[in-house]
């Protein structure tokens, strides 16, 4: 039973009126019986005697208590001490709160004032002019690296995350991994090639083994900060681009094929080529993928050049409807330079960001760490967050996509830049509701 | 002579991501090389001459065939990856 405390209630504003009656929630829809009679209350309309469902306004007025079953949700005309009975009863009681009266909202006349004010500051910045409020230096950074974490795993949330990606299967789809590096030493990596004529994973570029580090480096390095997301997850490194960077789409949907196959429930891909159409057997390999249970996470791209007014746009294989692209953003939440912008057409958009500039992570040996920025340094952050929020809820597929927009920060910058927002970690207590 | 040979992504149809093999087969009649038949995702690779897009969209069970992209990362000392 859970019967939040008055001080953790939230604040009513002034002018929010109730109706007398309660809104009761029960714990699970459609379960046992409530005993009425308990709170004295003998005049129960229930939405499953009326004729499709649906219960007329008359009976909501009159009954003493209107039971909505597919909902689980009673309303009930009694004062809140006497609905406290049925706490004692056999069915769980969640929450009862006062019934609110809702108003259509008010057109605002301050509104045309606003949008005036708007308008004349978007003109004086156009004209080059320095305004009211308006600055040319960059915005303060918010988060910086330190001792102990990188700036990215901090904005993310992931060092006070108590989910590590346990359990759970990540495939990062690049140049391969340093197969010897100290900070994987340990971990369990199942690794493969795609590139034709190329044996082993072993990376002879850095951007693979940096993009693993991302998604999955070790809660606590052996020297350094700390730098990976999901430390506990499984990592499944497949090289689909050679040692010189290159590949096509034969080795890397071979690599997808592979992933799924393994039932990696998150695949990062940091890699993308700048075309504009979205590309067939990208989108039907990520609905088949997402059909099976794997969310594909892929870079937006870095064709921008913003300073020179070039916002660039979302290559393939991100612009696919059905994989999820992720956008770069400067340790002050802003869209990192480079990050391209949403495509209007459909599957095109940036889904969500994280952090892409000055990233540091693990790099092959004897090199160990690099710093590099880059749309391919945000995507294996959300990949990471992917697997932690796997491990806390259980979703896979689209609703893992779900979950991860939904609980992503929402941004001052424009969405066509982040889409959703800064994506998050799962904190204590997260899919227990 | 025949045009030089392409990469190609083929596609295959819901109805016959059970018949992938057959697919194949038809394919490689059409003058397709078949590298890789992927299964999991319905998905065929490989070469195949660059004029032959339409023959091989004409096959059973295929919904498109497109020429395959290719990524090129930057070099590794890139501050932008």
């Amino acid at each position: 039973m859970i019967d939040p405390p008055a001080a953790r209630r939230p604040r009513r504003l002034p002018g929010v009126s109730t109706t007398g009656r309660q809104v009761v929630v029960f714990a699970d829809p459609d379960g046992e019986a409530v005993d009425w009679s308990a709170a004295g209350i003998t005049d129960v309309a229930d939405s499953r005697d009326f004729t499709s469902g649906r219960v007329p306004a008359q009976a909501l007025r009159q009954a003493g208590a209107t039971v909505f079953a597919r909902l689980g949700i009673a309303v009930v005309d009694a004062a809140p001490d006497q609905v406290s009975a049925l706490r004692s009863a056999r069915r769980p009681v969640l929450s009862v709160s006062p019934e609110l009266v809702h108003r259509v909202l008010p057109e605002d006349p301050s509104a045309y004032v606003r949008g005036y004010r708007d308008g004349v500051t978007d003109l004086a910045g156009r004209l080059g002019s320095s305004g009211p409020g308006e600055g040319t230096a960059p915005p303060p950074p918010l988060f910086e690296d330190t001792p102990a974490a990188t700036w990215g795993v901090q904005a993310v949330q992931a060092t006070t995350s108590p989910f590590t990606g346990r359990g759970i299967r990540v495939a990062v789809l690049d140049t391969g991994l340093d197969l010897a590096h100290p900070d994987f030493a340990g971990r369990p990596v199942t690794a493969e090639s795609f590139v034709t004529g190329v044996d082993s994973a072993q990376d002879g570029h850095g951007h693979g083994t940096h993009c693993t580090g991302t998604a999955c480096g070790p809660r606590v390095p052996p020297a350094g900060p700390r730098y990976g997301v999901a430390s506990e997850a499984e990592v499944f490194a497949g090289k689909v681009l050679s040692d010189e960077g290159s590949g096509d789409d034969g080795g890397i949907l071979a690599g997808i094929d592979w992933a799924v196959a393994n039932g990696c429930a998150v695949i990062s891909m940091s890699l993308g080529a700048d075309v504009a159409e979205a590309h067939p057997p990208y989108s039907a390999a990520g609905r088949r993928a997402l059909q099976q249970g794997s969310l594909i996470v892929a870079a937006a791209g870095n064709n921008a050049d913003r300073e020179n007014g070039d916002p660039g746009f979302v290559g393939a294989p991100a612009n696919s409807v059905e994989i999820m692209a992720v956008g770069a953003l400067t340790s002050a939440l802003t869209t990192a330079w480079f990050s391209a912008r949403s495509l209007p057409t459909p599957g095109g958009e940036v889904d969500l960001a994280a952090p892409g500039v000055d990233v540091l992570s693990t790099w092959p040996m004897p090199t160990r760490y690099e710093t590099i920025s880059g749309t391919s340094m945000a995507t294996p952050h959300v990949a990471g967050l992917a697997a932690l929020w796997a491990e806390a809820t259980g979703r896979r597929g689209l609703e893992l996509w779900a979950t991860l927009t939904q609980a992503s920060r929402r941004l001052g910058e424009p969405s066509v830049d982040v889409g959703s927002g800064l994506a998050l970690a799962p904190q204590e207590g997260a899919g227990t509701a | 002579m025949g045009s030089p040979l392409a990469r190609f992504s083929v596609t295959v149809d819901d109805g016959h991501l059970a018949d992938l093999d057959a697919v194949a087969r038809a394919l490689r009649d059409s003058g397709m090389q078949v590298d890789r038949v992927l299964g999991t995702l319905g998905l065929i690779t490989g070469q195949a001459p660059a004029d032959a897009r339409s023959t091989l969209l004409a096959v059973e069970g295929v919904t498109s065939v497109d020429e395959q992209l290719r990524v090129q990362l930057p070099p590794p000392d890139a501050p932008v990856q």
